[in-house]
């Protein structure tokens, strides 16, 4: 069976922690944004909003746990 | 070696043990800390909700007549849910419901030392009839009417007063907060 290159690895961990800062980005800009809506009422965002972090939230832990290869950072 | 290692030259004895898998974890972590926070604010909904504003045009009650003592004072809402209203009880024992919003740029009027204060600049209105004696206000409060029925209960009956609209010498001291008025 092919083993990745080191190279490669990298590259996947590298892909791995950008996808969880994107993720929680974007779940800082969801919350900021239903909150201030919240605050003005509109509570029937609310399931949709926290359907949608639910699905980001569980996406970043599969990355923190199941990606492969993520502590082959790159060597200093 | 990288370029911020030769700018920052601090060395942690636990910087090498912080992987990037448990900055990953962290990241989720923070993560499902957010979906926690929208999960409360839904799951909150209906305490936070409350009673329905009321909105319609019927009588509103606003407790026991009894229940508020002179120099008392007590806020509601009237008619629509922006429209805030203060109840008071004068040191003679009178009932007196007003609009909050002063008359001068809008800010809600407080009941303090037997007046209706206003804290943006200082203006102040008589409890009798909400008329202005202080400051730039010139026009009365805008005053709701009361009823109080034979079972003690006291309700804020009619219409709620047109607010009254920002005054010329409003819209010259402050042309942006008197638009922003009209606007909303
Ligand atoms: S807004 Fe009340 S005195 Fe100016």
């Amino acid at each position: 069976m092919n083993r990745p290159s080191n190279a490669r690895r990298a590259l996947f961990s590298d892909a791995a922690l950008v996808l969880a800062l994107l993720i929680l980005g974007i779940q800082v800009y969801l919350f900021e944004t239903v909150l201030q809506a919240v605050l003005e009422g509109q509570r029937g965002l609310l399931p949709g909003a926290f359907i949608a972090s639910l699905a980001l939230t569980l996406v970043a832990l599969a990355v923190a746990f199941k990606a492969p290869h993520l502590d082959d950072g790159p060597r200093h | 070696m990288a370029f911020w290692r030769r700018s920052f030259p601090v060395d942690l004895a636990e910087e090498g043990r912080f992987s990037r898998r448990e900055f990953a974890r962290f990241l989720a972590l923070v993560s499902a800390g957010f979906t926690a926070g929208l999960g409360w604010l839904w799951w909150r909904k209906k305490p936070l909700d409350g009673p329905a504003p009321a909105t319609g045009s019927g009588p509103v009650p606003l407790g026991l007549a009894a229940d508020l003592k002179p120099g008392q004072s007590r806020l509601f809402t009237f008619r629509g849910p922006q429209d805030r209203c203060i109840l008071l009880r004068t040191p003679l024992g009178e009932l007196r419901a007003y609009r909050q919003a002063c008359t001068h740029l809008g800010c809600a009027v407080r009941f303090r030392n037997d007046e209706l204060v206003c804290p943006c600049h200082e203006g102040v209105f008589e409890i009798e009839h909400g008329f202005p004696i202080q400051g730039p206000p010139t026009r009365p409060l805008s005053r709701v009417a009361l009823e109080v029925r034979a079972d003690g209960t006291l309700w804020a009956v009619g219409d709620l007063p047109a607010p009254a609209g920002p005054s010329p010498r409003a819209s010259l001291a402050c042309p942006l907060q008197a638009r922003r008025e009209e606007v909303a």
